[in-house]
């Protein structure tokens, strides 16, 4: 019975069975709410949802603009360039600690210390360094991230073999071209692995931030929709984010599946 | 037995070579010729330090006293001092031969690119590289169907068998045409029949040696084979050095334990590629070189197994002699 293999079948029947039961399990919750109270909006309808998508999507009278395309905007904008700068910047030093062992001995103590502080807790920090809005969301993730990624390709260079590393110089490399084409290559996937675990730590740090001090975001949405109880917008807006998280996710494995092909062949 | 030519130049000299590794010492008074065109098997008991020799010799772990010189062909007599590994040595590990990333043909390839062009040149002469690149992977895979390997072309390591992997690290090393290549217990982790079949390609490419001899040509292969297997060692190399830690010093004049020096040289018969192979052929070498370099009992005088090849250009006659003696 232990790890017993089953069907492609009968595993893709028992994926979409779990998401069915959840969707049946919220249908008979809603109607057993909206029997004894008719104008509920804590478990809305699949009709009241329905609204609560158009009202998001629809342009906004008193904004102007669609709630939807607003919050991606911003959101996405923050999120992507926090990640951007915190892979770079944990891609420069994990490198270079990996590499060099003064920028190891220097740099390890602090990376352990600074990565037990919440960064969602730290903002009032980058709103006093780097300023208010986009500066401070894009410094906050990228050092929320950093040192997570940065010990990851510190770790998978401190592995890599001595041996690839002679040989290397053996035929004829030099000591930028050990590090940039044969080590950096060799701790790539291990890199992209670890983005992909790491978009939702820089999600819930970005939410988060934006639920306590944004004006636009989904964040801002959400904290907003809540305190109205428009359970009607907050659940699409929820769904939208899993599918955005769900979407980085495949994107990242079919660029790892690109880049690295080799470590998905099996020993 | 092919002839040779009356001085046979160098490929590779230890003068004086010691190591220690804090206060213990590992390698005393090592002092060998490697002469170009030959296959020196490297033998003795385990931490005798013959990985350390060998690391020394490709430069990354260098000696504490001594100088290793290495005689590149088409330069002065005299020999450059080793510092550092680098493009003329090749080197094949027991393990870790290959970089994972790459496929074999990649593997081999890339090497040209290492020490051929630059990271500037491939990242801002994009069009030229592309070019490029397709003739080093020609030339690549014409080494690996030199080496019986067109199939595993396309494969990653981890997709290889041992046997296959060993064979495109040699690949790796012969195509950048070294000086010398090392190869540190290449076959230890390989079955038998494989191990054979990797023996059997050291012989063909003695045999290239031979060949160009025959033909005035200067041999192209020179090899330094770390092994454990007497055997093994007999077979592939034309010549046996035995480093042993087992060995009279004090006769020496050493006051203290120096390290394992070089107890045993002697010619080994060559043999032909795909020849049967008869052990008891040399079974009496095999004892021999089992006394005077493993048995800890046996301390002896070191040059009692040690033959002073003449040295060049004193001529005549040189390696490999007569078969063992």
């Amino acid at each position: 019975m232990i790890r017993l293999p089953i069907s492609r079948a009968a595993s893709i029947g028992l994926g979409v069975a779990s998401v069915l039961l959840l969707l049946l399990a919220y249908t008979w919750l809603s109607q057993r709410q909206h029997r004894l109270n008719p104008s509920d909006t804590t478990i809305p309808t699949w009709r009241q949802l329905g609204h609560g998508v158009v009202q998001a999507f629809e342009v906004n009278d008193r904004s102007q603009d669609r709630w939807v395309v607003a919050d991606a905007r911003a959101t996405g904008l923050r999120l992507f360039a926090g990640l951007g700068f915190g892979v770079l910047g944990a891609v420069i030093l994990g490198m270079a600690m990996g590499c060099f062992t003064p920028v190891e001995a220097f740099a390890y103590p602090l990376l352990s210390l600074l990565a037990k502080v919440p960064p969602t807790a730290a903002l009032a920090v980058f709103f006093v360094l780097v300023g208010t809005d986009m500066n401070m969301y894009v410094a906050m993730i990228a050092f929320g991230i950093l040192p997570t990624l940065a010990m990851t390709v510190f770790l998978a260079v401190k592995e890599f073999p001595e041996e690839l590393q002679y040989k290397a110089y053996t035929l004829g490399a030099s000591n930028m071209e050990v590090i940039l084409s044969i080590m950096f290559r060799y701790a790539l996937p291990r890199l992209l692995d670890s983005v992909r675990l790491m978009i939702g730590p820089a999600m819930v740090f970005l939410i988060a931030a934006e639920m306590l001090v944004g004006d636009v975001g989904f964040g801002y949405r959400i904290r907003l929709q809540s305190k109205l109880v428009n359970m009607s917008v907050v659940y699409p807006y929820l769904a939208m984010l899993a599918g955005f998280g769900y979407a980085m996710d495949f994107a990242l494995k079919a660029l790892q599946r690109w880049l690295c092909p080799w470590s998905f062949t099996k020993t | 037995m092919p002839s040779l030519p009356p001085d046979p130049p160098l490929a590779l000299e230890c003068r004086g070579v010691h190591h220690a590794f804090g206060p213990k010492r590992v390698l005393g008074d090592i002092n060998l010729k490697v002469a170009r065109g030959q296959f020196l098997s490297l033998v003795g008991p385990s931490g005798c330090g013959k990985s350390t020799l060998l690391r020394a010799i490709v430069g990354t772990h260098p000696p504490r006293r001594g100088q290793i010189l290495l005689f590149r062909q088409g330069e002065p007599a005299g020999g450059c001092p080793v510092d550092g590994p680098g493009r003329d040595r090749g080197i094949v590990y027991q393990h870790y031969s290959l970089f994972p990333f790459l496929t074999a043909e990649q593997n081999v390839a890339v090497g040209l690119m290492l020490d051929r062009t630059t990271i500037p040149y491939r990242c801002f002469q994009w069009g030229k590289w592309r070019r490029l690149r397709r003739e080093h992977c020609r030339q690549a895979a014409e080494v690996l169907v030199r080496l019986k390997l067109e199939d595993a072309r396309r494969l990653y390591p981890q997709e290889m068998s041992g046997g296959m992997r060993q064979r495109v690290a040699l690949a790796q090393a012969l195509i950048m045409k070294p000086e010398i290549i090392l190869l540190d217990e290449p076959f230890g982790a390989l079955d038998e029949a494989t191990r054979e079949d990797l023996q059997n390609m050291l012989l063909e490419l003695y045999d290239e040696n031979v060949r160009a001899r025959q033909q005035g040509r200067d041999p192209a292969h020179t090899l330094i084979i770390v092994t454990h297997e007497l055997n093994e060692a007999i077979y592939v190399g034309d010549r046996v050095v035995g480093l042993s830690q087992y060995w009279d010093w004090r006769r020496a004049g050493f006051d203290q334990f120096p390290g394992s020096t070089i107890v045993y040289d002697k010619a080994s018969p060559v043999f032909k590629p795909d020849s049967a192979r008869r052990f008891e052929a040399f079974a009496r070498q095999r004892e021999e070189i089992r006394r005077a370099v493993f048995d800890p009992n046996v301390l002896q005088e070191r040059d009692l197994h040690v033959t002073y090849w003449n040295n060049p250009p004193s001529p005549p006659a040189h390696l490999p002699p007569s078969p063992a003696p």
